[in-house]
């Protein structure tokens, strides 16, 4: 928060509250890169860390929405203020559904490193999205961060190559699982993971629109990409 | 801001252009124009000094009660020009009422003090004036507390009784414009919940003009907010926008509670 209210008190819970939700942020953004370290070195371990990160996010979650009431009920905040705790919420919410999907693409690592995939799948082809996914939410956090709408529209139209890496993957595997059905089972297994990673690329999309929201006072949900630069740039 | 803020597309009650004050030499407000409409709560706002009270004071002529004061612009209500010298402001003040910050019962009988404004502009007989006193106490929410004493003193309310007393005395009249200065700054929060909840009914029969030191009041029961700072009207919008994203940083800033 760049200018203070006449209330320090105010200023130091939202302040506070600011910094748990960016600490949340790093941390499934971080569990977000041990899952794609589980699935490229095929790592037990890495997907024991991911599990483990779950709890601790879970519980973040229900602490910042704790925060947030107790501000919203105290302070009856107006304009941006109400608009910057509007979007912490949703941002939470969001963070934490990422963090369900960082947990999934664990499980089926675990599921394709016990059921001993055949090496010939093409998992290493997802590297590619899961790593533009966790950029992503780096740069949406960075920009909420900021506050910077530009960086918000940028990642906005990235999300489309998430969404067509995805689809690029998949009309692969199904060509995989048609010249040889043992590799249904793994390649299912994979496609779930993929579906994963788009989910989260789809949850920054989310946040990075609640910052518009949140600076513009424009809801831009459901609205199509050049409607909204022309809106707000 | 010359511009002229037009809330709505609906009738106005009040048109203000250009309206200046003064208080001798200091200059109160400054060219503030704006639309106030028919039948909605418009509410001023803004830190103390912002002439947010002035302004209240012109559209009834209060101010004329005072040598030395004067108002340049003009206020057209209904077309017809208030600053005009020769405007009636007996008649103006019958139909644009106001109730003041500290509730001020004459010190007469609860019955009197509604009856009292009314036989300075008509002539009703007994049961007329009795209707009358009904109809105005029941108006103002507080006929079912007092209807059992209405020979007792206005002064021997409670404070939230005595500022819907005066509320009933201003609505007795049948006026157009209801002018609230600070109506609930003297209350407690269910006096000030009940006169809230008076101004939202009464608003489907009369235009009101509200001015409030609580934003959250302006929030809750306007449908338009005007925020002034320094004798100019900043900005002025449906309450909604005002208080979600306003258009001006001066506005936001006041209303989210940081330095100016």
């Amino acid at each position: 928060m760049p200018d203070k209210h006449l209330s320090s008190q105010f200023d130091s819970e939202l302040n506070s509250v600011s910094a748990r939700v960016m600490e949340m942020g790093g941390l499934v953004e971080s569990q977000i890169r041990q899952a794609v370290y589980a699935l490229s070195q095929f790592s037990l371990e890495a997907v024991e860390t991911v599990a483990s990160m779950e709890t601790r996010i879970n519980a973040m979650e229900v602490e910042i929405d704790q925060e947030l009431s107790s501000i919203i009920a105290r302070r009856q905040p107006t304009a941006r203020d109400l608009r910057l705790l509007l979007a912490f919420s949703k941002a939470t919410a969001n963070l934490e559904r990422m963090g369900d999907e960082a947990n999934k693409m664990a499980r089926m690592v675990r599921s394709i490193i016990e059921g001993g995939a055949p090496r010939s799948l093409p998992s290493s082809d997802l590297r590619v999205a899961a790593e533009l996914a966790s950029g992503q939410l780096r740069k949406t956090l960075d920009a909420f961060a900021r506050l910077d709408v530009k960086a918000a529209v940028a990642i906005l139209k990235e999300d489309d190559l998430i969404d067509k890496e995805f689809d690029g993957f998949v009309r692969k595997l199904i060509t995989y699982m048609m010249e040889d059905p043992r590799t249904i089972s793994p390649s299912l297994d994979l496609l779930f993971l993929a579906k994963a990673i788009e989910r989260i690329g789809d949850h920054s999309k989310n946040v990075a629109e609640l910052i518009i929201y949140l600076v513009k006072g424009k809801d831009v949900r459901h609205t199509a990409l050049d409607e909204i630069e022309s809106a707000v740039l | 801001m010359n511009a002229t803020a037009t809330a709505t597309a609906s009738k106005n009650a009040l048109e203000l252009r250009n309206l200046s004050f003064f208080y001798g030499k200091f200059q109160g407000l400054r060219n503030v124009s704006l639309d106030i409409a028919e039948h909605k709560v418009t509410a001023f706002i803004g830190p103390s000094g912002c002439g947010k009270s002035t302004l209240l004071r012109t559209l009834n002529r209060m101010y004329s009660l005072y040598p030395g004061q004067r108002a340049e612009g003009s206020i057209s209500f209904y077309g017809q020009d208030i600053l005009d010298p020769k405007q009636d402001i007996n008649l103006l003040r019958a139909r644009i009422g106001m109730v003041f910050q500290k509730p001020t019962p004459f010190p007469m009988s609860i019955y009197d003090n509604i009856a009292f404004g009314v036989k300075l502009y008509e002539t009703l007989s007994k049961s007329e004036m009795d209707d009358r006193v009904e109809w105005a106490l029941s108006k103002a929410a507080l006929w079912t507390e007092v209807k059992d004493k209405l020979h007792q003193s206005g002064l021997s309310l409670s404070g939230g009784q005595q500022q819907r007393l005066c509320i009933a005395r201003s609505v007795a009249v049948k006026p157009s414009v209801l002018l609230l200065d600070e109506p609930t700054s003297a209350l407690d929060p269910l006096s000030t919940a009940k006169i809230e909840e008076l101004i939202d009914e009464l608003k489907h029969d009369y235009t009101i003009a509200i001015v409030t030191h609580n934003m959250q009041q302006a929030a809750r029961c306007s449908d338009f907010t005007a925020y002034m700072y320094l004798g100019e009207m900043i900005e002025f919008g449906a309450t909604e926008q005002i208080f979600f994203k306003p258009e001006r940083k001066e506005t936001e800033d006041y209303i989210t509670g940081r330095f100016g």
